[in-house]
């Protein structure tokens, strides 16, 4: 899997988080801040990686998303790393 | 005893009402006999499952809210889309369909009281707001996706414990005013509406805050529904508006409904210096626990001392009492009767407001304390409404040794106990709310003179 097609799969998911300012998504990258640049509460950041794994069929390890960065590649990186794993 | 502090005045309500689009269109019904009870598909679906299937329930269309359900996990409803934009998501994403409607009552209980944001915002403000019952809405399927279906605890999303918490209905509401005084919820089953706005009074009168937003809430919930419906204590056998008959002769259970009421308390002095349009006065409250061991029954020994309590030294007797009636047997009996025995068989008139919205549990306290602003503000009686045939015979309790209250069947109270509203001077209104373990609350509110 690509990572832009993972990208897009991400910015799909944060376009159902009703409190991030859907503007902000037009110009994600992988350097994109979660925290920083798209203020998302942090409380939503578990529902972001719960719905990536239903998205892209992985399970994430607890130490995994404990921790886990908040910018985009510290996500695509962990799902590739989750994929080649299992 | 009855302790001298500062008089506290209401200047705005607000809140969520069965098949009403605003406080307006709900005094109207109210007072023009309308029952606001209606046959619940929810509760239908359930076939010979469910016993009662009437309630005073609100939708959330009726709201213009939209459930978002969850991808991850099972019937559970994420968060919620408010269509008006009154409420931002970020504390949608907070609430449950109670704190939805305890923070569009409070918006416009502020808005109506006239608070500055300064006010409002102030140390002197508080916030005291309870339910009845738990998230029960957002638990019920966060735990059985975890439990049942054998999901990760994450599947639920994060927000199950500030959605489900107990004093939630206050945490939102604070959260989205920016408060900075007091915020707490008191709990007391049914008498919870009523004591959070008595406990909210105390506050201002002691001295404590000078402003709270206080009331009581209970989300539409088949969860909390089916909890009294085991009990065989709900309402069946009646169309949906004859469902709810306090003091009526056939009455079988009461109609368990859901609401909101949200009131802006402020003491009285600094309301009149601003110019505020003081909705009522509250006169005293007074609370108490029967003492006798029971968890359901209603005590009379509880009730009058409740009574004396609230009336205290001055005894100032009220124009309407708001009982709590809910339309079950015995409790409507042994409520009428301590009433009787305090204020005696005429000068006065009974109001019982469940008979047209049915029982909002931890609301009911809140909504039927707005029916009484209500009541003063318009100088109607609201009615006893479906009270068509009184029991003329003795309550069987009446009939026992140790009975010390009036020896006369319901139904020589005819006089007392209106059928339709009809318009009076009403000066002064006393509220009465009990609740399961023997709690009992009483509240006194009068037109600013």
């Amino acid at each position: 899997m690509e990572r832009q097609e993972i990208i897009d799969g991400l910015v799909e998911i944060l376009k159902t988080v009703r409190t991030i300012d859907q503007e902000k998504l037009k110009n994600v990258t992988e350097e994109t801040d979660f925290i920083a640049d798209l203020n998302t509460p942090s409380t939503e950041m578990i529902n972001i990686a719960a719905k990536a794994e239903q998205k892209f069929g992985v399970e994430f390890e607890d130490d995994d998303i404990d921790d886990l960065g908040s910018k985009v590649k510290d996500i695509v990186d962990l799902i590739i790393r989750t994929k080649e794993r299992e | 005893m009855q302790l001298s502090g500062r008089k506290v005045a209401v200047v705005g309500m607000g809140g969520a009402f069965p098949d009403c689009t605003d406080i307006s269109d709900f005094s109207e019904k109210l007072f023009a006999g309308k029952s606001l009870i209606r046959e619940w598909d929810k509760a239908v679906a359930h076939g010979k499952n469910i016993r009662s299937v009437v309630s005073g329930f609100i939708t959330e269309t009726e709201m213009n809210l939209e459930a978002i359900y969850s991808t991850l996990a099972e019937d559970y409803p994420e968060t919620y889309i408010d269509k008006l934009e009154r409420i931002p998501d970020a504390n949608l994403s907070t609430a449950d369909i109670g704190s939805i409607w305890s923070m569009l009552g409070s918006l416009d209980a502020i808005k109506m009281a006239g608070w500055t944001d300064g006010e409002t915002q102030s140390e002197n403000t508080g916030v005291i707001i309870g339910s009845g019952g738990a998230g029960h809405v957002i638990l019920r399927s966060a735990w059985h996706n975890f439990f049942e279906l054998g999901k990760k605890t994450r599947m639920a999303g994060s927000h199950t414990v500030d959605r489900a918490m107990v004093y939630r209905d206050a945490a939102n509401v604070s959260c989205l005013i920016k408060n900075k005084g007091v915020c707490e919820s008191i709990g007391s089953a049914c008498a919870t509406g009523l004591g959070n706005i008595g406990y909210a009074y105390r506050l201002i009168k002691f001295g404590l805050q000078d402003r709270v937003i206080a009331g009581g809430v209970e989300g539409t919930s088949l969860e909390t529904f089916i909890g009294f419906d085991a009990m065989q204590v709900l309402s069946r056998g009646f169309s949906p508006q004859e469902s709810s008959r306090p003091f009526d002769a056939s009455r079988n259970g009461f109609v368990c409904s859901f609401g909101c009421g949200i009131v802006a308390l402020e003491e009285y002095e600094m309301a009149k210096a601003r110019g505020a349009n003081i909705l009522g006065v509250i006169d005293s409250y007074f609370n108490n626990s029967d003492g006798d061991g029971d968890m359901f029954y209603p005590s009379f020994a509880g009730q009058k001392r409740l009574w004396k309590g609230l009336l205290g030294d001055d005894g100032l007797k009220p124009d309407v009492v708001k009982v709590h009636g809910t339309s079950t047997p015995v409790g409507d009996a042994i409520e009428l009767l301590s009433v009787v025995d305090v204020m005696g068989e005429s000068g006065y008139h009974i109001s019982a407001p469940k008979s047209q919205f049915g029982h909002m549990l931890g609301a009911a306290g809140a909504v039927e304390f707005i029916t009484a602003l209500l009541m003063l503000k318009e100088q109607k009686v609201l009615p006893c409404l479906n009270s068509a045939k009184l029991n003329p015979e003795l309550e069987g309790f009446q009939k026992t040794a140790n009975w010390a209250g009036p020896i006369k069947p319901i139904e020589a109270y005819r006089n007392l106990l209106p059928q339709q509203s009809f318009t009076k001077e009403i000066n002064r209104v006393t509220c009465l709310n009990y609740g399961f373990g023997g709690t009992n609350s009483a509240m006194t509110v009068s037109k600013d003179a």
